[in-house]
């Protein structure tokens, strides 16, 4: 697996650099020794358990937080000495947030736009873009009470967008969010990337990731492990799962042919294999060409093989086999 | 584009926190049954001082001025009264309450400044505040009707409950500042406001004997030898005797520190000062501002006992009449503003230090 020790010289086009930032509160070290850098123009996933210090290292990039030590450059200025100026180019949406309850979601985010110092003309149509944007267009003149959860994730959401920004920092963003409005933010996410935003997205939905993001940064225990690019992630070794109609023909054949195989979880792993039955086993493979060539071997062979594909998410992979590491 | 401070501070910036501020509150129909509420319980108050002071229980003219600046008394006294106890609610949950909604970090990260969130939030509360004094005003008028008092004190009175009111909101939010919970400032508030009416009443009496002393002081008294002779006065000389004296002067800062203090002394004076009290001056304001006065003023080392009509004594020792309400309403918006610094200090990002118990977000 092709995984590169952070730390490497910051990159000058990047929208958001990290580096060696501690963050501690009081005896508990939130943060401890972050590196990280986050492309303009790319969507940088932040990835790690529940406690990983993904939402402190967030607050630190926001503005809100002052790193105990190391550095932090978003947009290429330094939230701490240039506070006010930073927050302007940052636009940030908290895992946890609340809305102000008895104002419409149009009245929220022209609030914010004043809070941003928009002039009232330019705020106007850029409310009411965003409101469509987000999909509530409808709901803009509700007061944000009614919204529903996902609603209102997708009103923080374009509450963070109000001021345009160039870094965009969104914690825990799919969380609420039925299948559909995910479909939607990834999309918006892959736009505003492509607009040359630089996105930053903390999850532990990893299947949400895949193919959200550009880049991928893992957290554990308040330290980046480790950071690679999706094709990185895509390309290194991981589990594919291969379907068959008869267990017994497809074991007898991978074991010939040398290529380790395991019994597929879910399909009673153990002294029962194999079976002249339906089932599926898991094989290690070095990304999509390595699995073209043995599905090519495989029918070749006229093996009843019914299905090839990655066992998990790429991210998944690479994060389990981090946890593995790390034990 | 300038890099603004905590402290840099617009017009815009503030507004845009009290329109959010008040748009929140006036929209709950809570804010309406308040108002009605309070309307309700000043215009009983005014009613019944009215029907006590107008009843033949007085036993006196009940047209005398006097009366008249009793009833206006009281109906102030209670707006104040009542607005010292709604103030803290409209405050002292305006940070924390903000931050424990998850609404606070989504404004700091704003361009607005620390001092913008804090001073809107000021703002607001007091607008709050000023309104239930609004609504009060008509009592207040139909108090002055009574007679005694001027249409000038009236509006040096309100004035000063304004100012009062917004030292009280800026303390609350002082305090909501402070803690991490909404009841805890809310407690805190109410105590501060408690120490500065009843509490520092207390102490002041509490503290009587700690400032009474031995005191050698020079009497102009009756002779021992005295008789009495024709004309019916009596014999006076000096002499010297160790007396008790409560030194009143140490501690009159407790009674100014009251608001009630400082909205009673800054009424106009009747009939202040002089011997005993004349009719003009037996309103509450008006026994209010002399009690604290002659505490200033603390006994002398001269006394006199003689009453005689022929032969002078000394002069009666001076009251200290400056107003003592400059100094009381001086310690009460030092407070606020203290709270208010505060509070700045406390909202300032990027934090380097969170207060226990606290998130950011």
């Amino acid at each position: 697996m092709a995984i590169n020790a952070e730390g490497d010289g910051a990159d000058p086009a990047a929208g958001v650099v990290a580096t060696d930032v501690h963050r501690s509160f009081g005896p508990v070290r939130a943060v401890n020794g972050v590196n990280l850098t986050a492309r303009k123009g790319a969507v940088t996933a932040l990835i790690g358990p529940n406690g990983a210090g993904k939402t402190t290292l967030l607050l630190v990039l926001a503005g809100l937080l002052a790193p105990s030590s190391g550095t932090v450059r978003v947009a290429g200025l330094d939230p701490v000495t240039q506070s006010s100026l930073a927050r302007t180019k940052t636009g940030w949406m908290p895992d946890v947030f609340g809305t102000w309850d008895t104002l419409t979601a149009r009245e929220v985010l022209t609030t914010v736009a004043d809070a941003y110092r928009i002039p009232r003309a330019v705020a106007r149509p850029r409310v009411a873009g965003l409101l469509g944007l987000v999909h509530l267009a409808e709901y803009a003149d509700r007061p944000a009470h009614v919204l529903s959860r996902g609603q209102k994730q997708r009103l923080g959401l374009a509450r963070a967008l109000v001021h345009d920004p160039e870094v965009l920092l969104l914690d825990e963003p799919a969380s609420g969010l039925d299948p559909r409005s995910r479909v939607d933010l990834r999309h918006l996410l892959r736009d505003l990337a492509a607009d040359g935003m630089t996105v930053i997205v903390s999850s532990h939905v990893l299947s949400e990731l895949d193919e959200l993001a550009d880049d991928a940064v893992f957290m554990s225990r308040g330290q980046t492990v480790a950071s690679e690019t999706m094709a990185e992630a895509s390309s290194s070794l991981r589990s594919w799962r291969v379907g068959t109609l008869s267990l017994s023909t497809l074991t007898a054949w991978l074991t010939d042919a040398d290529i380790v195989w395991r019994p597929a979880p879910g399909h009673r792993p153990g002294i029962d294999l194999p079976h002249d039955e339906p089932g599926a086993v898991l094989v290690d493979l070095a990304g999509a060409e390595q699995a073209s060539e043995l599905l090519a071997r495989m029918v070749g062979a006229r093996l009843p093989v019914s299905s090839l594909a990655p066992a998990a998410g790429a991210l998944e992979q690479a994060y389990l086999a981090l946890d593995e590491e790390r034990r | 584009m300038k890099t603004r401070g905590a402290w840099a501070v617009s017009r815009q910036g503030i507004r845009t926190v009290t329109v959010l501020e008040l748009r929140q509150r006036i929209r709950s129909t809570r804010w309406v049954i308040a108002l009605v509420v309070w309307f309700l319980v000043v215009a009983a108050i005014t009613g019944l001082t009215f029907a006590v002071f107008r009843s033949d229980l007085i036993g006196t003219d009940p047209t005398q001025p006097w009366i008249g600046r009793t009833i206006f008394g009281l109906v102030v006294f209670f707006v104040l009264f009542l607005g010292l106890l709604v103030s803290p609610t409209l405050s002292a949950t305006a940070i924390n309450g903000d931050r424990a909604a998850g609404t606070l970090a989504t404004l700091q990260v704003t361009s607005l400044s620390a001092a913008e969130i804090v001073f809107g939030k000021l703002l607001a509360s007091w607008i709050a505040a000023l309104a239930f004094l609004a609504v009060s005003v008509p009592f207040i008028l139909i108090a002055m009707s009574a007679g005694g008092t001027s249409a000038a004190s009236v509006l040096s009175t309100l004035a000063l409950l304004a100012v009062i009111l917004a030292a009280v909101c800026a303390i609350g939010l002082g305090f909501s500042a402070l803690t991490a919970r909404t009841p805890a400032s809310a407690v805190l508030t109410y105590i501060a406001v408690a120490t500065l009416t009843v509490l520092s009443l207390i102490a002041f009496g509490l503290t009587v004997p700690a400032i009474s002393s031995d005191d050698q002081v020079r009497l102009y008294d009756v002779s021992p030898a005295a008789t009495w002779d024709q004309s019916g006065d009596q014999q006076c000389v000096w002499r010297t005797q160790t007396i008790r004296q409560v030194h009143t002067e140490r501690t009159w800062w407790l009674l100014a520190i009251n608001p009630f203090v400082v909205v009673a002394d800054a009424m106009p004076e009747s009939a202040i000062g002089s011997a005993g009290a004349s009719a003009g001056d037996q309103d509450p304001m008006s026994i209010i501002r002399r009690g604290v006065r002659e505490a200033r003023t603390g006994p002398g080392n001269e006394q006199t006992r003689c009453w005689s009509s022929t032969q002078s004594g000394p002069a009666e020792r001076p009251l200290n009449r400056s107003p003592v309400w400059p100094w009381g309403l001086a310690v009460n918006v030092l407070l606020g503003a203290i709270a208010v610094w505060f509070a700045v200090r406390r909202l300032r990002i990027p934090q380097r230090n969170l207060a226990r118990g606290t998130r950011v977000a």
